[in-house]
């Protein structure tokens, strides 16, 4: 079946993902912020929220009031439409432009409005009465304890990097250079202006509408030096916090609509952008970092693309160690992809972390005239998940 | 023969000039005669009946005419169904404030509630006589029309008035007394009738603003304040930007938030009646009126338009210079096309117009004074760049024509009113609030008055649209708060027109009529040769509340007509802040007051150099000596406080050091330098230039 979805070009944004406590979002309700953020990105783009006609949320970390879901985040822009919500862990943020892009070619709906968020800052401790288990009632704090037990492996996140590193028998030193090629990457499309074209920098008002702090750069990240990664200690093979992601706050938004109303909704409807294909696997216990690549394998031999045929590569990189695993996998130059920066670098907030991507992805794409564009990432449970886009025009 | 600079209002009502009741010593109609007229002589006093009496508008009316009318011993009769919620109880702690408790109370024991049905009248209310029906129910025709078969068959000689928003006065059958909001205390009616009505003139005669509107689809107030609640909407569906932070954008622009107004007075009801008025005039003037479909929405929701307390806002908008002026023609546009409607269909005397935008709809200046301000030209631009973004609204209601007469006098003098029958010349000021406006108009009317070689003039309230003189409208001193010049320029060119009635007739008199004449009013009246006042007005220089120095010339020229006793009541006034009542300020402030009917002829002997035994103060135009430093007893420790006090003490004994024709830069240079500082922003008028400009 032809697809009828497309993603209309510019009506897309995310803030900015400061680190986790470093800014005004550690001290919000995150769904609030996504739902007026939205507002105001969709406003700045040109588009009328009356347009929307169904809102397909993601996000990973609960939040007050998070049982209204879509409806809630669509009532804090005073637009009464219906929707969902959809969790698959770090694969959110591409897991809900999919299902985005399912209703409009199902046939559904027209416009359907894509809003990612998440808060790591003081994500919030469940209490969890298990009258079977030996301590009765077991407490876990969202972000961190999830982080650090797979309840299938009993192994943390972390050292799936580890394991995988050592799968493939990579170099720490080259897993250094990859990382500091990606913080380079990052500066220099910051300092070209190209993330002012997808990032909205958002004011944040306390409850006196007083203004709480303004969220306009990825605060925390800084440029690292060669010598400084390779002086970090190791905290599983080829892993130091330098080779790994840090956790943040943030939100992501785009559209996915029906291929006749893109005129209606895009400045540039002669771009043409639409989802060509999309696949997921799941890899052996605690091999995270292995899962993209596999993913990526699967889909190509499924559409029979080639690397080759790939104007644009960005992925969700937690660990450096992931990229170096596909450059190996795929004999693929990891200098060619993230060219605009990526979540290593910039940081993890996991729901709207792919939506960011696919928007950089696109945009850059649209600077290069074109062509297909490759995202994947890893998501909890050693799964890989990737999507071919094609943009034209 | 009496010749005006444009009608007054009071012509609108046939209640003649305003130099006719000066002439005549009397006003047009007592508030005795008119009660009579309306309700029948004292002994065979008919009733009120006010239907919808639980309601906003009926209950509001109910404290506002029960008050007024008490004392002459009108019952009222709160009519309303048995369901209905109480509605007027809750007015009790408002009437306390008011009028103490023994007023109150007799107030409340002089409204009679009676339950009904709906669909007949309660025998009862035959024991009250009703002579006047102030209908107040809901905005549904054919139960409106049925109420008042049902009185009518009953009671055929009632008058009877409909408080609707919308409704022309030809499809009810009755005539209209529209009420604006909050209706306890406004005192504005727009009134629809073939000719002035003894209901209208009794409304005037005691201290209410009635206003002849014409009879078409919503009145003047609910085409502004709809229009604007409609403009404000449109540019929500245009950039998504909510409602509250729009609303703040309508107060720094107009001065009118819409928005919270409805959740204030209740949006589920607000809601359907601009619901309704729009609905209305989209039928019959097209789609610069059609209704949203978020307003359609809320209608039948009355969801609040602020989000609830635990939404507060979170996420700012701020905009960019274009989208600022986008902004700005999403809301001009519809308003200034509004208001072509109104003119081109004569809706109301254009003063009256403009005004009504003030008093009931919350915007800094009338509409009229917005256009005037901007010039035709920028007006027509304005509507057609709306027209580029909603081009819907282009079809029809747009009467650019209507601005080719914007020099004529209607349309400049708005505020200001004069009058002049070859001798004596009357200057009528119908705002409230002095301000660069109404500084323009009294000079021009003052230009007129000299073109006609009239030497001798009565300024005053003009009798209708100004109740009373409350001081300088601060929104004027915003730009003085950042600089100087500004503050300087705004005290220097007030004063400097005060200075005209001193200094260009041979004889001026000022009249204070209403019940309050304040700060920089009563600058302005201080500078006439003589000052009447009623003997319940207050009087006052309110400034260093605010706090600011007053800058048109109050720290020195009262201290040169008086002496070292009235210099040390001055001092009390200007630090303390506090009033003095009519009868208290003969001698040093003023120069004679009274009841009405006394001061009228008084002012008018004064005027016409006719027999008053009152000798004028003279002005001293050296230096005044003498003067205190201080007021004993008046410490606080209040920093901000202080500090006006200081400078208020500065300004006086630098001014009264000066001679008068120094005095002026002096005191404006000593009113500029304050505006800038902490303790001035940091006070209400910082407050409020804070809170209208920094959106």
């Amino acid at each position: 079946m032809l697809s009828e979805a497309r993603i209309p070009y510019g009506t897309w944004g995310s803030s900015y993902f400061p680190a986790w406590q470093t800014s005004a979002l550690a001290e919000v309700n995150i769904g609030q912020f996504a739902g007026e953020a939205m507002g105001r990105i969709l406003g700045l783009r040109g588009v009328r929220k009356s347009e929307l006609e169904y809102l397909v949320i993601g996000s990973t970390v609960p939040y007050h009031w998070k049982f209204w879901t879509a409806p809630l985040l669509a009532g804090l822009i005073d637009q009464r439409i219906p929707g969902y919500h959809v969790e698959q862990a770090c694969a959110t943020g591409l897991q809900a432009i999919l299902q985005a892009n399912n209703e409009v070619n199902n046939g559904t709906f027209d416009v359907v409005g894509v809003l990612t968020f998440d808060r790591t800052s003081d994500s919030p401790v469940g209490v969890f009465p298990e009258r079977r288990s030996y301590q009765r009632t077991v407490p876990i704090a969202d972000v961190w304890d999830n982080f650090g037990f797979d309840p299938v492996t009993g192994q943390a996140m972390l050292n799936t990097g580890g394991n995988a590193a050592r799968k493939y028998r990579l170099d720490r030193r080259e897993v250094d250079d990859l990382t500091f090629y990606r913080y380079q990457q990052y500066f220099e499309a910051k300092e070209s202006g190209f993330l002012d074209r997808v990032l909205v920098p958002l004011d944040i008002l306390n409850v006196s509408g007083k203004k709480l702090g303004t969220i306009d750069s990825d605060k925390g990240v800084r440029m690292l030096t060669r010598e400084g990664l390779a002086a970090q200690r190791e905290l599983d093979t080829c892993v130091t916090s330098g080779t790994q992601t840090h956790a943040a706050d943030g939100m992501a938004t785009l559209l996915v609509a029906h291929k006749d109303r893109v005129a209606d909704l895009s400045p540039r409807p002669e771009i043409d952008i639409k989802i060509v294909a999309k696949t997921e696997v799941r890899v052996n216990p605690a091999m995270m970092p292995e899962a993209p690549a596999m993913a990526v394998k699967k889909l190509l031999q499924r559409t029979g693309l080639t690397m080759a045929d790939m104007k644009v590569v960005k992925d969700h990189n937690p660990f450096a160690v992931n990229d170096a695993i596909f450059a190996k996998v795929f004999d693929y130059d990891w200098r060619e992809m993230n060219k605009t920066g990526c979540s290593l670098v910039w940081g993890h907030p996991q729901g709207p972390t792919l939506t960011r991507i696919v928007i950089e992805a696109l945009e850059e794409a649209v600077d290069l005239g074109g062509g297909y564009v490759l995202v994947f990432g890893c998501a909890a449970g050693d799964v890989g998940i990737a999507a071919i886009l094609q943009v034209e025009g | 023969m009496t010749t005006t600079m444009r009608q007054t209002t009071l012509e609108t009502l046939d209640l003649g000039t305003v130099r006719d009741i000066f002439a005549n010593g009397a006003m047009p109609v007592t508030p005795d005669a008119a009660v009579d007229a309306v309700f029948g002589p004292t002994g065979e006093r008919g009733a009120l009946v006010i239907s919808g009496a639980n309601g906003i508008v009926g209950s509001g009316k109910a404290m506002q005419l029960g008050s007024r009318l008490q004392p002459y011993g009108v019952p009222i009769v709160a009519l309303d169904l048995p369901s209905a919620p109480d509605g007027i109880s809750k007015h009790y702690s408002g009437l306390v404030r008011a009028f103490g408790r023994d007023g109150a109370d007799g107030i409340m024991q002089n409204i009679v509630r009676i339950s009904y049905d709906g669909a007949t009248l309660p025998t009862e209310l035959d024991r009250y006589n009703p002579r006047f029906l102030l209908e107040a129910i809901p905005e549904i025709l054919e139960i409106k029309k049925g109420h008042y078969d049902l009185f009518r068959g009953r009671y055929p000689e009632i008058e009877i008035r409909s408080v609707t928003s919308g409704f022309p006065s030809e499809q009810l059958g009755v005539g209209v007394a529209h009420p604006a909001f909050p209706h306890e205390i406004n005192k504005i009616y727009e009134i629809v009738e073939q000719e002035t009505s003894d209901v209208t003139r009794m409304l005037w005669a005691l201290g209410l603003q009635p206003m002849r509107v014409s009879d078409n689809w919503s009145f003047v107030l609910d085409v502004l304040f709809c229009g604007v609640t409609l403009a404000g909407l449109r540019y929500h569906d245009a950039s998504n930007m909510p409602f509250w932070k729009i609303d703040k954008h309508v107060r720094r622009l107009i001065g009118a938030n819409p928005f919270r107004a409805h959740d204030a007075i209740g949006a589920k009801g607000a809601d359907f009646l601009t619901w309704s008025c729009l609905h209305h005039l989209a039928e019959n003037y097209g789609e610069v009126f059609r209704p949203t479909p978020m307003l359609d929405e809320r209608k039948d929701t009355g969801l609040n338009w602020y989000p609830p307390n635990h939404f507060r806002p979170m996420v700012d908008w701020s905009l960019e210079a274009a989208a600022n002026d986008e902004l700005r023609t999403w809301l001009y546009g519809p308003m200034f096309q509004m208001t072509t409607l109104m003119l081109q269909e004569q809706r109301a005397h254009l003063a009256m117009m403009n005004l009504i935008g003030e008093q009931c709809a919350q915007f800094r200046s009338g509409t009229l004074a917005m256009m005037r301000a901007a010039g035709a030209e920028a007006v027509i631009a304005t509507v057609e760049r709306y027209h580029a973004l909603h081009p819907d609204a282009a079809g029809a209601a747009w009467h650019p024509d209507t601005l080719a007469a914007i020099e004529s006098a209607e349309w400049q003098q708005l505020y200001v009113n004069a009058e002049h029958d070859g001798t004596v010349g009357v200057v009528t000021i119908g705002r409230e609030a002095y301000n660069h406006d109404v500084d323009a108009e009294l000079n021009r009317a003052i230009d007129w008055l000299k073109a006609a070689a009239i030497e001798r003039v009565i300024l005053t309230g003009d009798f209708h649209l100004a109740g009373q003189l409350v001081g300088a409208d601060t929104s004027n001193f915003f730009p003085a708060l950042e600089d100087t010049d500004a503050g300087f320029a705004v005290s220097n060119d007030w004063s400097k027109t005060a200075r005209r009635l001193n200094d260009e007739f041979v004889v001026s008199v000022g009249f204070i009529n209403g019940k309050r004449c304040l700060g920089g009013m009563l600058e302005l009246m201080s500078h006439c040769h003589y000052v009447v006042a009623v003997d319940d007005a207050t009087l006052g220089f309110p400034e260093v509340t605010l706090p600011v120095v007053p800058g048109m010339e109050g720290c020195h020229w009262p201290f040169r007509r008086t002496d070292g006793a009235g210099h040390a009541k001055l001092m009390q006034m200007l630090l303390s802040g506090r009033f003095v009542g009519g009868e208290k300020a003969a001698g040093w402030l003023v120069d004679a007051v009274g009841i009405m009917d006394e001061c009228l002829p008084l002012v008018w002997a004064l005027a016409t150099d006719g027999d008053h035994g009152i000798v004028r103060r003279p002005l001293e135009e050296g230096a005044v000596s003498g003067v205190p430093t201080e007021v004993p007893g008046l410490a606080t420790g209040d920093p901000a406080l202080e500090a006006a006090r200081k400078a208020i003490v500065d300004c006086v004994q630098g001014s009264c050091a000066a001679t008068l024709a120094e005095a002026v830069d002096v005191q404006s240079r000593h009113s500029a330098d304050f505006m800038v500082t902490d303790a001035c922003r940091r006070g209400r008028v910082g407050g409020e230039a804070k809170r209208t400009l920094d959106v």
